[in-house]
């Protein structure tokens, strides 16, 4: 059966476009029918099985100082000419058609639905900027072997057009997107691990299959008050919710967190409280929440004159299975409220 | 110490009576064996079906798979928890290939916890459970009985009748005989004392939940209180380890068929000596887990003189970050590590996989994503989960992590998580 050739719309910057150089790059969204400049190499490298319908100019400067517009009348030419594939650039080392490359990319992914590849150099800021969401294929730095690059973009988007399986980014070319994707491997786990053993014994280069994270570090402020002076706030990621969980604060994967007022209370009566975490043994807390949250110790301190006050306020979620991107919203927010509140230290217990 | 693991290989599972070996066929007597079960007074209404790799069925409602071992000489079966307490690991051991008995809960409602077997379709091939002949016992609680009191006689059903098939072979002449000899730690031959010392240190419990009375699972100990202890890994191969009841993404049949030990065996006086087993648990509260490590990193170190260390975990997120600790604590004792890890991203970002990031834990292997998603295509007929059997026939969707057997923390599986 005989495949259906595919439309594709080339974007290209002012200089690739050969509208000109430098002097142009302050021109708007234009289209051209079919294939022009680099997107010759386009047509090129798909044969009989695309045809460049349009090739999509803009430059530099339009795209990178009026953004948001330069985005949106593009997508609108675009969408005008129905394609089933979008291949921008390759922008190679160049900055602000990279960044354009990967933005016009994520706005037809989104907005059309059509799938988009581009193509850059690693060091191009274009990359870091987009490649979560868009298919960034590898390129050297400038533009010496231009066919043997859009090769590889167009073998990569003929899978994508064609809704084929992608590959690993070693095997594709592709920068990882950062997303994790479960397939069988050649070799069981243990004997991954044996190999992997003896590589490291040996002193020899070993590929481990887990990035490690690479959580910001996040200096502890210094208490710029005395604590006799100082307001005290109770932060938990152990779970405590009034009975009822008047908030539904997820058993796990948490998306939301409490405010609790402890407002004229001595301590925590275990009737008035519940745990839903279900990252540990609940048992002992739900029997005493002061195991978790020391609010009786807390007001001993402050009727001692210890601490200056304790804030009234208890904030409390569930710390198991959160995402990342949660647990930084939610901690975000949390502190932007004890910071409006005043509160000049808190202390956090986690489980 | 030396055990020999005697493989009969069955190709055929049948009801008949009696029960027996017959050259590759293997014959049940449902009658009597359901008989041996309901002895049992936590039980009631026990069920037994017989179901095979191709057939197009789906086993729901999946608690924990059992290998079928029966010991032919040197010890008890399942010490502890089914046998009487003695050292397990050496002697004769009676080993069926193909066969696997399939326990069943039919009393929890958290059916979305459940696992299940594909026995054809794409889902199969991920699990080992998927082309093994299966004895599903489906048992439910009798009037009063606790859960955990529920779980360990269910748990004890599919041990008894694991023992049960496996004896039929003590007259059968083996296919094959698994040797696994391991002189003692220190005792290297000078031609081979310039191979690395490797260890291997198995989680085999989580505290995150307090284990049950009978919740057995060293030598039928619920290890509440355990702290880091050296075991031989004929131990584990031989039943002294069992999965705990809350296992998540491990089965006692991969415990059994243990394949990091066996991996470390396929190696051991070639390119490493392997240098023993210390088993640990999972810690609840931070002074238990800062011990735990240490102690555990003390004996790698220290007492069994390794070069290198292996970990795997058991459990979810806290236990990933325990096993984590005591590689850290071996990695400042100047031993190698490599950890296997499930991934722990929950939205199936990259930057969610690991929860920790200490120095030297830089080798990881892991074991797939259990959130991630795949399809439960249609069947003609749902075993061990009636009541579910109208979701369980059709085409429906479910993680990695209600595959029984596609993710195995142990490592005996090959689904891992790419970064894409």
């Amino acid at each position: 059966m005989a495949v259906k050739p595919m439309q594709v719309v080339c974007y290209l910057n002012q200089f690739f476009g050969q509208l000109g150089g430098e002097e142009k790059a302050g021109v708007g969204p234009q289209v051209v029918d079919g294939a022009v400049g680099a997107a010759r190499a386009v047509q090129q490298a798909l044969g009989d099985a695309g045809m460049v319908v349009a090739t999509v100019i803009c430059g530099d400067n339009y795209a990178a100082e009026q953004a948001e517009r330069a985005v949106a009348e593009m997508v609108a030419l675009v969408a005008a000419a129905r394609p089933d594939l979008v291949v921008a650039g390759p922008a190679f080392l160049a900055g602000r058609y990279g960044v354009a490359c990967g933005a016009l990319c994520a706005a037809v992914q989104a907005a059309l639905k059509i799938p988009t590849v581009t193509g850059m150099h690693a060091e191009n800021p274009g990359v870091e900027l987009h490649r979560r969401q868009v298919y960034i294929v590898q390129t050297s730095a400038e533009a010496a072997r231009m066919l043997d690059e859009v090769k590889r973009l167009v073998a990569l988007g003929t899978k994508l057009a064609r809704g084929e399986a992608i590959g690993a980014p070693t095997a594709e070319g592709y920068f990882a997107r950062g997303v994790t994707r479960n397939v069988v491997a050649g070799a069981s786990a243990a004997d991954r691990a044996v190999a992997m053993l003896l590589e490291k014994l040996a002193g020899r280069p070993f590929a481990s299959e887990v990035p490690r994270p690479a959580f910001p570090p996040v200096a502890a402020p210094r208490l710029v008050k005395t604590l006799e002076g100082a307001t005290i706030a109770l932060v938990t990621d152990g779970g405590l919710v009034p009975k009822g969980n008047p908030d539904g604060i997820e058993a796990l994967n948490a998306t939301r967190y409490g405010a609790y007022s402890i407002e004229g209370k001595a301590g925590l009566d275990a009737a008035q409280y519940d745990n839903p975490h279900r990252g540990y043994d609940t048992t002992w807390v739900k029997q005493d929440p002061h195991r978790l949250v020391p609010v009786d110790v807390a007001r001993e301190l402050e009727q001692s004159g210890a601490i200056g006050k304790l804030h009234e306020t208890v904030y409390s979620t569930v710390g198991v299975a959160t995402t990342l991107a949660h647990s930084a919203r939610m901690g975000a927010e949390i502190a932007e409220k004890l910071r409006a509140a005043g509160v000049d230290a808190v202390i956090l217990t986690s489980t | 110490m030396r055990l020999e693991l005697c493989w009969s290989d069955v190709e055929e599972v049948v009801a008949a009576s009696p029960t027996r070996l017959v050259g590759k066929r293997l014959e049940v007597d449902v009658e009597a064996l359901r008989a041996l079960l309901s002895a049992d007074p936590r039980l009631t209404g026990i069920r037994l079906d017989l179901v095979h790799p191709g057939e197009r069925c789906r086993i729901g409602r999946v608690f924990d798979v059992v290998a079928p071992r029966a010991k032919l000489d040197g010890g008890e079966d399942f010490p502890g928890v089914l046998g009487g307490v003695a050292k397990a690991g050496h002697g004769r051991t009676l080993a069926l290939g193909g066969v696997a008995v399939v326990a069943t809960d039919q009393q929890t409602a958290s059916v979305g916890t459940l696992a299940v077997i594909d026995m054809a379709g794409p889902n199969a091939a991920l699990s080992a459970f998927g082309a093994t002949h299966n004895l599903v016992i489906s048992a439910w609680p009798a009037p009063g009985t606790e859960r955990s009191d529920y779980l360990a006689a269910v748990r004890l059903a599919a041990l008894k009748t694991a023992v049960r098939l496996a004896q039929t072979a003590r007259e059968a002449e083996p296919n094959r005989v698994e040797i696994f000899a391991l002189p003692p730690s220190p005792r290297v031959p000078p031609e081979l004392a310039h191979l690395p010392r490797v260890a291997y240190i198995f989680q085999i419990h989580s505290h995150q939940r307090p284990t049950g009375l009978d919740e057995g699972i060293l030598y039928g100990d619920p290890v509440r209180r355990m702290l880091p202890t050296i075991v031989h890994p004929n131990e584990v191969l031989d039943g002294a380890v069992l999965r705990g009841f809350m296992g998540r993404s491990v089965t006692t049949w991969a415990t059994q068929n243990h394949p990091m030990i066996r991996a470390l065996y396929a190696q051991h006086g070639r390119t490493l000596w392997f240098a023993g087993v210390v088993v640990t648990v999972a810690q609840a509260t931070e002074p238990e887990r800062v011990r735990s490590a240490f102690l555990a990193a003390g004996l790698v170190a220290h007492t069994l003189g390794a070069d290198g260390a292996v970990f795997t975990k058991i459990g979810g997120g806290a236990p990933h970050v325990d096993m984590a600790q005591a590689a850290a604590q071996c990695e400042a004792l100047g031993v190698k590590t490599t950890a296997v890890v499930e991934d722990m991203s929950t939205d199936g970002s990259a930057e969610g996989m690991l929860l920790f990031d200490f120095p030297g834990v830089d080798a990881l292997v892991n074991v797939g994503s259990s959130q991630e998603l795949l399809t439960l295509p249609a069947m003609d007929r749902v075993v061990g989960a009636d009541d579910l059997a109208p979701r369980l026939l059709g085409e429906t969707r479910a993680t990695y992590g209600t595959l029984c057997g596609a993710i195995e923390q142990v490592g005996s599986t090959r689904v891992m998580a790419e970064v894409r």
